[in-house]
């Protein structure tokens, strides 16, 4: 009996062919990241919440466009009424950060299923036994966080922005307002970069669900009050610096053209660098986590 | 040689050369060198012998203090050499709420499979492992034998040459491990090379056809289970024989010199002796001209489980 006959016997089929580059490997870790976690009614729920506000000014950007278009002298008084969806870029900025604190709570619950879960359970073998770097992995993970947080974000921003061009009278409003266009994308990239930066740094060395939520809670609640505490104290604006999500918001506000000069200005390039330094040292904290042990020699 | 897919490759399949690894002032494997060829190879030694440190080194999960892992000419964990090889872990936690079905084809994919390419595998291998009927159901009900049959099936999935599988057999019903075994014999005789690991040492006698024995992290023999005992002259190499006249049989066999001492069991005679070739070609003529009727022979310490103990209990 030769081989081939044995190969045969066995069921098994010999593949030839041309495969896909390893990049293209970080879709399906991505969107296996997704499935997971859309099969916990937690996250449908959290999602829910999310989407509750993003109804909300839906409607009330059509209401407002339905009052102009049928009684158009009342305009002004409208506007004063609605100042949070006047379409401006601050609008956006405003929804996006409202957004966040969903997006905060999807995230530190999701954290163990997209990342944590792979270190906990073991997961991890499975991917690095498969024809992806671990480059591939770790791109594959930040997208899936990234996703989440896109979806709760920019995508509802979008939406809102489309909106509110096609309830104008004209088409103008697209024309005009680019750099909120901008602003949405560039807002939800810088969020969607740190977060997934940071969750995956934190879930990869504390992959359960109660100290990642926990040490998730100090970053986003316990030093923001830290910060407005010292502030209070010494009168320094710059502890501000300490909320993290602040500092987003601002470099946020800086995309949408929506900065407060007098107040924000000052502290935008420290938010950046705070932004930054977080990135850094989460890529430096997730580079061990990722890693074979080195050679020595 | 099976789909070397599109990526350039040679040299042997799998060496290890003189390969050490150490986790701090604990060392784990020390200078190992060895080679992997088709044919299913067992990995055999106990708990902290370095079984799981030399499996995590050819899978790339860890790269050896010193010396060098290579997979078809390429360091073991790099991603190329993965296409090469199936690993089969021994951790089965996946995640809970996936299908089988799912959990391989995700797998197909991540090698490079297009979707419908890693469909069709997916359901090719399924059906190798026994699972296509039970793959839609999520892993978190599967039982400890339905998993390993999964992980295989995972492992089978980018049809690689090497394959590694940390005890496959474990949870596995009787029926199952019957049909499997079938499987690695049949995929080895294709021309696979599979190492494999099982704490079962029986599980070796009627799998592997090499056996690589490891202690306290270094290599104590490797080869077939008859080459390894035949080395082993400090053991004498105990056989039964059923035979007419058992009394005068171990009288006969006393008087040669390879014969270290009788014991007469009922109307059988067990024997001790020494180079085993020598003493079964010295039986045949003993029994030809003596005319004995030889029912049973059985060789009763060549088991790996015998084989182990004497390895890991010899001083020299």
């Amino acid at each position: 009996m030769n081989d081939d006959t044995h190969i045969e016997l066995a069921g098994y089929c010999a593949w030839s062919g041309r495969l896909r580059p390893g990049w293209l490997s970080t879709w399906p870790i991505a969107r296996t990241g997704l499935d997971l976690v859309f099969r916990r009614k937690l996250f449908w729920l959290l999602l829910g919440l999310g989407l509750l506000h993003f109804l909300f000014l839906f409607a009330t950007i059509y209401l407002k466009a339905q009052i102009r278009v049928q009684n158009p002298s009342v305009n002004r008084f409208v506007d004063t009424m609605l100042k949070s969806v006047a379409g401006a870029g601050r609008t956006y900025r405003d929804f996006m950060t409202a957004q966040g604190t969903v997006t905060m709570l999807l995230l530190a619950f999701a954290g163990e299923i997209l990342v944590g879960n792979d270190y906990r359970q073991g997961g991890l073998v499975f991917y690095l036994s498969r024809r992806v770097a671990r480059r591939h992995y770790v791109v594959g993970k930040l997208l899936s966080i990234a996703l989440l947080v896109e979806l709760t974000t920019v995508l509802p921003a979008l939406i809102l922005y489309l909106e509110y061009g096609l309830l104008t009278e004209s088409m103008s409003y697209f024309a005009e307002n680019t750099r909120i266009l901008w602003g949405i994308l560039g807002y939800g990239l810088v969020m969607a970069v740190t977060l997934s930066l940071l969750l995956f740094a934190l879930a990869a060395w504390l992959p359960r669900t109660v100290p990642l939520v926990m040490a998730w809670s100090c970053i986003f609640l316990l030093l923001p009050a830290f910060g407005a505490i010292l502030r209070s104290a010494y009168g320094d604006r710059r502890w501000l610096l300490m909320a993290l999500w602040r500092d987003m918001r601002l470099i946020g506000s800086w995309c949408f053209g929506a900065l407060e000069s007098g107040r924000d200005s000052p502290l935008l390039v420290g938010s950046i660098a705070v932004v930054l330094a977080v990135c850094a040292a989460s890529a430096v904290a997730i580079l061990p986590r990722v890693r074979a042990i080195k050679v020595v020699a | 040689m099976n789909a070397p897919f599109t990526i350039a490759a040679s040299g042997p399949l799998t060496e290890f050369t003189a390969v050490s690894k150490w986790y701090g002032p604990v060392i784990a494997l020390n200078d190992v060198t060895l080679h992997l060829g088709p044919g299913i190879t067992g990995l055999v030694g106990p708990n902290g012998a370095g079984k799981s440190t030399l499996i995590k080194l050819l899978t790339g999960q860890l790269r050896p203090s010193l010396g060098r892992v290579r997979i078809r000419g390429l360091t073991a964990w790099s991603a190329a050499a993965k296409a090469w090889m199936g690993s089969c872990p021994d951790v089965d936690a996946f995640y809970d709420e996936m299908s089988g079905r799912a959990f391989v084809r995700i797998m197909a994919r991540l090698h490079g499979f297009p979707a419908r390419l890693a469909a069709e595998r997916t359901e090719e291998v399924l059906g190798q492992v026994g699972m296509a009927e039970r793959a839609d159901r999520p892993l978190g009900s599967y039982s400890k034998g339905m998993r390993q049959r999964i992980k295989l099936a995972q492992a089978l999935v980018h049809d690689p040459e090497l394959l590694v599988l940390d005890e496959p057999l474990n949870g596995v019903d009787p029926i199952g491990r019957a049909e499997l075994t079938v499987l690695f014999r049949q995929l080895a005789a294709g021309g696979k090379a599979i190492l494999l690991s099982s704490h079962i040492l029986e599980d070796m006698d009627t799998l592997a056809d090499r056996i690589v024995f490891l202690s306290r992290g270094r290599i104590l023999a490797s080869g077939s289970l008859a080459e390894i005992r035949a080395l082993l002259d400090d053991h004498p190499l105990k056989v039964r024989i059923g035979a007419s006249r058992p009394r005068e049989l171990a009288a006969r066999l006393l008087r040669s010199e390879l014969v270290l001492a009788a014991e007469l069991a009922g109307d059988e005679v067990v024997v001790q002796v020494r180079r085993p070739k020598r003493f079964f070609a010295s039986l045949a003529e003993i029994v030809i001209e003596e005319s004995y009727d030889v029912e049973r022979l059985q060789v009763i310490d060549a088991s790996t489980q015998a084989v182990f103990d004497y390895l890991v209990n010899w001083n020299p």
